[in-house]
C-alpha cells in the first residue's frame, strides 16, 4: 500500500497537477485568442468593458445575489468557499508544497478548516438533493451535473478521516490513497467538465457581448455560401 | 452506408448514413449552421456555453415565460440546450469522435420542429442573462438559433411578410406610400395650428439635415400623438431634421429572425441618410428599431451615421432647458414601462424617467423596473403574430398586468410600437380597460409651452363638432 500511495503522492500527483495547470492555460489561452480574433473581424469594437468587468465581479463575489433563492444561494457560494480555501491554505498541504518546492504560504487553522470541510460535505450532498427535489433543475439534470459534486466532495470526506483518526475505521494508509486519488481526479476533471469554470469565468460575460459583434457583411457572405444572394424573400 | 462530409471554412459537419433518416431540411439546417458559425462571431459564445453550462436553473425563476406556464421546456437552460447540443454533437471535435464511436442522436425534422416551437415562445427578452452566474446570453441564442431556423423557411408569416414589404415592396412594413406619407404629415401640420395655433412643420426631404427621421412606421397609421410629440421637440430646440422619403421606417423585424435580413435593412437605413447627406439617424419611440439601429457601426463602419434615440436627444434637450414647459401638467398617475431592447443592457432607462418626472405631478414605478423590467409579453416579434394573443396576453402578458395594476397608474408610458400595441392587447385582456397607453412624447406634447396665447388651445378638448366648426372658421 505504501508503494502505492508513493506513487500517488508522488508521480501521479505531479501529472495530474500538470495535467490540470496546463488544460487550464489552454482554454484561457484559445479563448482570449477567439476572443481577439472575433473583436478583430468585428465591425463594431466598442465594447463596454467596465459594464462587464462589474457584472463579472458581481458574479465572481455575489454578495448581492444571495438573496434571490436564499437556500440555494447560500448552499452554493458556502460550497465553493469551502472547496476553494481548504485545499489551498490547509497546514498539512503547505507543508508538503515547503517540502517539495520550498515555497510556503499562510495557513489556516486545522480547526477551521475541519470546519470548512464539513461545510464542503453538507453543501456537496444539499446541492445534490436541491438539484434533485427542485422541478425545473431536476428536469435539467444529468448524471454528470449529480455525480460532479459528490466526487468534488471524496477528496474532503477522505480527508477529513486522515485528519481525524480517532474516528476513522478504515485504515490509515488506504484513506490517504483514497484522499490523494481523488484528489488527483478532480484535477484531471477540472479542464475536461464544466468544472473549468474556475479558469472560464472571468471570460464569458465578456464572451457574451463579443458574440454581439458581428463581421459587417457577416450576412451577405453566409447569403453567398448559401447561393440566397439573390433569392426572393 | 455512405456519410457526408460538408466543410464551410474551418466548420466541417458530417452526417452519417443513417442519415437516410436526415431530410432535406436537417441537411440545410447544418449546412447553414456552418456558415453562420463561420462568417460570424455566435461559435465564440456557443463554444463556451457549451463547454461550461452548469444547469444550476437560477434563470428559472427569472424567466416569464417559465413562471407563466411552469413548462420546465421553457426553462432558458433548456432552451438553450436545444442548440448547444447540436453545436456540440456536430461542430466539436469531441462530439464528432463520440457519435463516429457511438452513433449519437440525428438531427431530424422533428427537433427542427420542437425547436421552432421553443424559441418562438421565448420573446428573447434577455432577463435571464442578469440572472445567471457564467454570464450565459440564452437571449443570444435564441437570436441565433431564430437565423438558422429561417435558413430552412421556418419564420412566423408575419414577420417574413414585412420585411418583404420593407425590402421588396413598397419599402416599409405598413406599405404606407409616399404620397400617403406626405398627406399624414400635412394633416399633422393643420392639427398643430388648429390646437396649438403654431405652425410646426414636418420637413420633407430636406438635404444637409442634422437627423434623418426613423420612427416605427406604423406610428403614421396609429400613433399621431407620438410624432406630433416629435415634431413639437425639434420644432421648439430648432433641431435641424428631415423625414425621407426613400426609406422613412426605422422597424427592423430582421432583428427578430435573420441578420441577413437585419443588415439589409440597416444598411438600407443607413443609405437614406447619405442620400439626404444627414449627420445622424434619430430613431423614434421604438425599442426594436433603435435596438437594431445600434448595428449600424458594425454594418457600416466606424464613420457610418451616429444613431441618436428620440428619448435621447429630448432629455439632452430638456435638461439644457431648450424645452420650455408648461409645469408638471399631468395630473393623473403615471408609470413607465421600460422596452427590453433598450432597457435590458441599461442603455435607455434614465432619459425617459427624466422627462416624464418633469411634466407629471403622480409619476410611480413599477417592480421590477429598467434592467430587471419584465417583457410587456410580445417582445422577439411575436406581437404580430394576432393567431397568439391570448398566450401573448393571458400567459406573458399576465404578470404585466398585475405589475401596471399594483402602480394604480391609470396612463403607461411605452417609448416602443410593439410594447404599446401588446399593452393595450394587455390591459383589455386583463380587466385594465380604465388604463392607456401612451408614447412619452405624446405626454410631454401635452406640456411644452409653445409660448402662443391663443384660444384655439382649447379646441382640443371640445366637443367634435365644435372642432370642426373652429377649423371651418
Amino acid at each position: 500500500m505504501e508503494t502505492w500511495l508513493e506513487w500517488a503522492r508522488g508521480p501521479m500527483f505531479r501529472g495530474a497537477l500538470a495535467f490540470m495547470i496546463l488544460g487550464l492555460i489552454r482554454h484561457v489561452a484559445i479563448t482570449w485568442f477567439e476572443i481577439r480574433r472575433a473583436l478583430r473581424r468585428a465591425g463594431d469594437k466598442s465594447i463596454p468593458y467596465s459594464t462587464i468587468a462589474k457584472a463579472t465581479l458581481q458574479w465572481l463575489f455575489p454578495v448581492n445575489r444571495i438573496r434571490d433563492r436564499l437556500v440555494y444561494s447560500v448552499t452554493t457560494v458556502s460550497f465553493h468557499v469551502a472547496i476553494v480555501i481548504v485545499p489551498i491554505f490547509l497546514a498539512g498541504h503547505i507543508l508538503l508544497w515547503e517540502r517539495g518546492t520550498g515555497l510556503s504560504w499562510w495557513a489556516i487553522p486545522n480547526h477551521l478548516a475541519d470546519l470548512l470541510t464539513l461545510v464542503a460535505l453538507v453543501t456537496a450532498v444539499a446541492l445534490v438533493i436541491e438539484r434533485a427535489a427542485a422541478r425545473d433543475t431536476r428536469s435539467l439534470s444529468r448524471f454528470g451535473d449529480y455525480a460532479i459534486p459528490l466526487l468534488v466532495a471524496l477528496p474532503f470526506a477522505s480527508g477529513f478521516l486522515v485528519m481525524h483518526p480517532e474516528i476513522n475505521p478504515f485504515p490509515f494508509d488506504a484513506t490517504m490513497f483514497v484522499h490523494v486519488m481523488s484528489g488527483n481526479l478532480i484535477f484531471i476533471l477540472i479542464p475536461v467538465t464544466k468544472l473549468s469554470h474556475c479558469a472560464l469565468l472571468p471570460t464569458t460575460r465578456l464572451i457574451s457581448e463579443v458574440a454581439w459583434h458581428f463581421p459587417p457583411r457577416a450576412g451577405s457572405e453566409v447569403a453567398l455560401i448559401l447561393g440566397k444572394e439573390n433569392e426572393p424573400i | 452506408m455512405s456519410a457526408v462530409e460538408t466543410k464551410i471554412g474551418k466548420y466541417s459537419y458530417r452526417v452519417e448514413a443513417k442519415a437516410d433518416q436526415v431530410a432535406d431540411r436537417p441537411r440545410r439546417f447544418l449546412e447553414a449552421f456552418a456558415a453562420v458559425l463561420d462568417r460570424s462571431n455566435y461559435g465564440l459564445a456557443l463554444d463556451a456555453y457549451a463547454r461550461l453550462g452548469a444547469k444550476c436553473s437560477r434563470c428559472a425563476s427569472s424567466c416569464q415565460l417559465y413562471t407563466a406556464t411552469e413548462d420546465t421546456r421553457d426553462i432558458p437552460c433548456h432552451r438553450s440546450d436545444l442548440l448547444l447540443r447540436l453545436y456540440r454533437r456536430y461542430f466539436t471535435p469531441a462530439g464528432q469522435f463520440k457519435a463516429r464511436l457511438f452513433g449519437g442522436f440525428t438531427l431530424t425534422d422533428e427537433y427542427l420542429d420542437e425547436m421552432a416551437e421553443e424559441y418562438y415562445r421565448c420573446t428573447a427578452c434577455r432577463r435571464c442573462k442578469a440572472t445567471c452566474p457564467l454570464g450565459v446570453d440564452h437571449g443570444l441564442i435564441t437570436h441565433l438559433a431564430r437565423w438558422l431556423l429561417a435558413e430552412v423557411g421556418i419564420v412566423p408569416k408575419a414577420l417574413v411578410v414585412a420585411v418583404r414589404e420593407q425590402l421588396e415592396g413598397v419599402g416599409n412594413t405598413s406599405a404606407i406610400p409616399v404620397a400617403a406619407l406626405k398627406d399624414t404629415c400635412e394633416f399633422l401640420e393643420e392639427e398643430f395650428r388648429d390646437i396649438y395655433g403654431v405652425d410646426v412643420k414636418f420637413p420633407i426631404d430636406v438635404e444637409g439635415a442634422e437627423y434623418v427621421f426613423f420612427p416605427a412606421v406604423s406610428d403614421y397609421l396609429l400613433e399621431p400623438d407620438t410624432l406630433m410629440g416629435n415634431a413639437a421637440v425639434m420644432h421648439v430646440t430648432g433641431g435641424s431634421w428631415t423625414i425621407g422619403t426613400g426609406n422613412y421606417d426605422g422597424i427592423n423585424y430582421g432583428l427578430f429572425y435573420s441578420d441577413r435580413m437585419m443588415e439589409r435593412i440597416v444598411n438600407q437605413l443607413v443609405a437614406e441618410v447619405r442620400r439626404l447627406k444627414g449627420r445622424k439617424a434619430l430613431i423614434g419611440e421604438c425599442g426594436h428599431a433603435t435596438r437594431a439601429a445600434w448595428f449600424v457601426p458594425t454594418f457600416c463602419g466606424s464613420d457610418a451615421p451616429e444613431v441618436v434615440s428620440f428619448l435621447q436627444y429630448t432629455a439632452k434637450a430638456l435638461r439644457e432647458g431648450k424645452i420650455p414647459l408648461k409645469g408638471k401638467v399631468i395630473e393623473e398617475r403615471v408609470t413607465y414601462h421600460d422596452p427590453c431592447n433598450i432597457a435590458r443592457a441599461g442603455r435607455i432607462t434614465e432619459e425617459p424617467r427624466e422627462i416624464l418626472k418633469a411634466i407629471c405631478t403622480d409619476y410611480v414605478e413599477m417592480t421590477p423596473n429598467r434592467t430587471e423590467n419584465l417583457c410587456c409579453g410580445g417582445g422577439g416579434g411575436s406581437v404580430s403574430i394576432d393567431e397568439i394573443r391570448p398566450f401573448r396576453t393571458q400567459k406573458m402578458g399576465k404578470k404585466k398586468a398585475e405589475q401596471i395594476r399594483a402602480t394604480g397608474a391609470k396612463i403607461v408610458a411605452a417609448p416602443c410600437a410593439n410594447c404599446k400595441k401588446q399593452l393595450r392587447e394587455v390591459c383589455e385582456d386583463n380587466g385594465l380597460d380604465d388604463v392607456q397607453i401612451v408614447g412619452v412624447h405624446d405626454l410631454l406634447l401635452k406640456a411644452i409651452d409653445f409660448g402662443v396665447e391663443k384660444d384655439a388651445g382649447k379646441a382640443k378638448d371640445a366637443p367634435p363638432g365644435e372642432k370642426e366648426n373652429k377649423q371651418e372658421e
